[in-house]
């Protein structure tokens, strides 16, 4: 005999929204949140990820309906913004890739202990049943038809409770993924810090008026609205504004490049911060507008070594799914956390609403779990190894051109036209499409990785600005297509299109890379990205002559992509052929490279 | 920015032509044509006035944008943004979502 329709184990902002959700789409369903805390809780400091972009703000904002709350009590968030280059050095002297207007489609900075106060709220005015103040001690977890059982402890003692549905909504717990030995590790390695002060940090305050060309750039004065990267060698610090008036500071460093014993305490942070964000660490002490310092003026310093991790399954016909943080956790260089948040919601939400309305279908449940977990892993390998891409502007420009597109597409797309609503074999055939897209990304990252191995110069900032997107330019079509909608065959004709398109900006990399290289390390480039002829790149000839063309004429010669690319990321000088360094790197020609101490990266099978 | 004179502007819109077309500075004359003799098209024109931004401080009315020709106009349609930035005058939109 089951108690209840549906258990959600955890009532932070993944439980809470699926049960808002839950109440929403299946109106009869039964629904209990088990949560450990109790209201109030703290406004600013309550949890960190604050950071939502465009697939997690569409979540919030549309499909639980919550834009208007939203957009009174949180901040508008003015994309992400990334300084790149010397972190000692003055931070104007930096490239900046951010986006040049406020971006079209909404994303916000959430205060999250003020966002879950309010979906607890919710939960009760919807009717759900939220139980404060428990302890979940125990799971049994059935297959097929049998219910699960769950023990926890409150006030009152133990009680045992039966369901059809178990979320597992826990966080870095896994209560399920532990369970059933799901939990895998991740190719990411990296840790993170982080506080929270009194004030408002602005980016703007960190370069000196006198840098009047890097002020003018910024028309509305916004820049700050952003979520602000500093980017050094190995190494990003966060800046991220609050509608309470705090302001969030972290720290992400490369395994590789840094220890976490050198940041993993407060006044360890702050030598850190001295040593390689001096600009920052000034202001931080300086005591305008009630800042003060890592030290005694922080709040709720936090931190999380090697925070990244995967599973095998997000999701089963046995009725039982994990969500937000208790399936998987990725990086949050690019704000992705409340992303697949949101698709985890969103898949168990329409499963337990099939079940409720006796349309139980194991075949979907099994497509919507390959698409969620394979989309985790593509994150992750986008997100690994990328410490010597973080202080050149050059390659992670590059990177940032080909990561919004690649997000934009695939992953923003099938989220926001709702694919996920479709039947099996529908869900099927995006699949074969998501294959595509995952292995050229793989490439694209290989491509990345073997530039930045080589790359002979510490900084690189051809364009002193990098428009994220720029206009007009193929991520900025990319970008406003998120909010027209589609149905299914069109999105599927769209994303056809964007294979195309990704294609041709993945073949740009290439050459970018090998000007940026030149010709005696284009052969040990192209071994170390295992280049091959048979990869599925627009190699074309006739984009190689078109390259040698005088200026019009070359840029006639030249397709959309290519001059987006190179209006947006500058073009490196080079006296070799394009036709020629491509050769060296396909192995065609001899190498005159003489192998360095440089270690070389390691290239994960797709 | 406002007290630039009207050589300094022809000397930053030169600047700026030649470094992002790859143009014979001594080619860019008041008097040559945007589309024609300097041969941009409407993408590059746009590329222009996203970097000209930098010096006005302002976003361009792109009507006003659109009836451009010559290297002079353009010098001129700097000239009167600096003005207006002077002024304070109100820019042609405000894309930031109100709140």
């Amino acid at each position: 005999m089951v108690d209840t329709d549906v258990v959600i184990c955890g009532g932070g902002l993944a439980g809470l929204s699926l049960a808002v959700q839950i109440k929403a789409r299946t109106p009869d369903a039964r629904v209990v949140v088990l949560e450990r805390t109790r209201r109030p809780l703290p406004e600013a400091t309550h949890k960190v990820g604050e950071s939502s972009v465009e697939l997690a703000s569409h979540y919030y904002g549309e499909v639980l309906g919550l834009k208007s709350m939203i957009e009174e009590q949180h901040l508008f968030k003015n994309g992400l913004r990334f300084h790149v280059g010397d972190g000692r050095g003055p931070l104007e002297d930096r490239a900046e890739i951010g986006p040049a207007e406020f971006p079209i489609a909404p994303s916000y900075q959430l205060d999250r202990g003020r966002f879950e106060n309010r979906l607890r709220e919710l939960c009760e005015e919807r009717g759900v049943d939220l139980r404060e103040g428990v302890l979940v001690r125990k799971l049994q977890i059935a297959g097929g038809e049998a219910p699960h059982r769950i023990v926890y402890r409150s006030d009152e003692g133990e009680t045992t409770i039966q369901t059809r549905w178990l979320v597992d909504a826990s966080g870095r717990a896994r209560l399920i993924l532990k369970e059933l030995d799901l939990r895998r590790p991740s190719p990411n390695r990296q840790s993170a810090a982080w506080f929270r002060v009194k004030g408002r940090i602005k980016v703007d305050e960190l370069v000196p008026a006198s840098a009047d060309a890097w002020h003018k750039r910024d028309v509305d004065d916004t820049r700050w609205l952003s979520t602000v990267h500093l980017m050094g060698r190995g190494y990003w610090v966060w800046l991220i504004p609050l509608a309470s008036g705090y302001t969030s500071v972290g720290v992400v460093a490369d395994h590789r490049h840094h220890r976490f014993s050198d940041f993993h305490k407060p006044e360890r942070f702050d030598a850190w911060l001295a040593e390689h964000e001096p600009v920052l660490h000034a202001r931080l002490h300086d005591g305008r507008d009630g800042v003060s310092g890592v030290l005694g003026g922080a709040e709720d310093f936090g931190v999380r070594p090697d925070y990244s991790y995967l599973c095998e399954r997000m999701i089963s016909p046995d009725r039982w799914a994990c969500v937000g943080e208790a399936a998987a956790f990725v990086d949050p260089l690019y704000s992705l956390g409340g992303d697949f948040l949101a698709m985890s919601n969103c898949y168990a939400a329409r499963a337990i609403d099939d079940d409720l309305r006796d349309r139980h279908d194991p075949a979907a449940i099994e497509e919507l779990n390959a698409v969620w977990v394979q989309l985790a892993q593509d994150a992750a390998r986008t997100l690994s190894r990328n410490g010597a891409m973080f202080a050149h502007g050059d390659i992670f420009g590059a990177k940032l051109w080909w990561d919004f597109f690649n997000y934009w597409a695939f992953m923003t797309t099938h989220f926001v036209q709702r694919i996920w609503e479709q039947d099996a074999a529908t869900l099927r055939r995006f699949r074969r499409l998501q294959d595509r897209f995952y292995l050229l990304n793989h490439r694209a990252q290989s491509l990345l990785e073997a530039w930045a191995e080589l790359e002979p110069r510490a900084h690189g900032n051809t364009k002193p600005f990098v428009g994220l997107p720029s206009f007009p330019s193929v991520l900025l079509d990319q970008h406003e297509a998120i909010l027209k909608p589609l149905d299914p065959e069109a999105t599927f004709a769209k994303l056809e299109a964007d294979y195309v398109t990704g294609r041709a900006l993945v073949s740009e990399i290439l050459w970018h890379a090998l000007r940026a290289l030149g010709p005696e390390r284009a052969a040990e480039f192209g071994r170390l990205a295992g280049l091959d002829p048979t990869w599925d790149l627009d190699l074309d000839p006739a984009r190689v002559s078109a390259d040698a063309l005088p200026r019009r004429q070359r840029r006639d010669a030249l397709g959309r992509v290519a001059r987006d690319m190179e209006r947006a990321l500058g073009r490196l000088p080079t006296d070799t052929p394009l036709a020629e360094l491509l050769e060296r790197a396909l192995g065609v020609c001899e190498s005159t490279f003489t192998p360095s101490e440089t270690s070389p990266s390691r290239v994960v099978g797709a | 920015m406002a007290d630039l004179s009207n050589e300094q502007i022809h000397e930053k819109v030169v600047e700026i032509l030649s470094d992002s077309f790859e143009l014979d500075p001594a080619s860019i004359q008041p008097e040559s044509t945007l589309y024609e003799e300097l041969d941009l098209d409407s993408i590059d024109a746009v590329d222009i006035f996203v970097q000209l931004r930098d010096i006005t401080g302002r976003r361009p009315d792109p009507e006003k944008a659109k009836e451009i020709r010559t290297v002079a106009e353009l010098c001129a349609f700097v000239r009167a943004e600096l003005v207006a930035a002077e002024r304070g005058e109100p820019e042609p939109e405000t894309p930031l979502p109100a709140q």
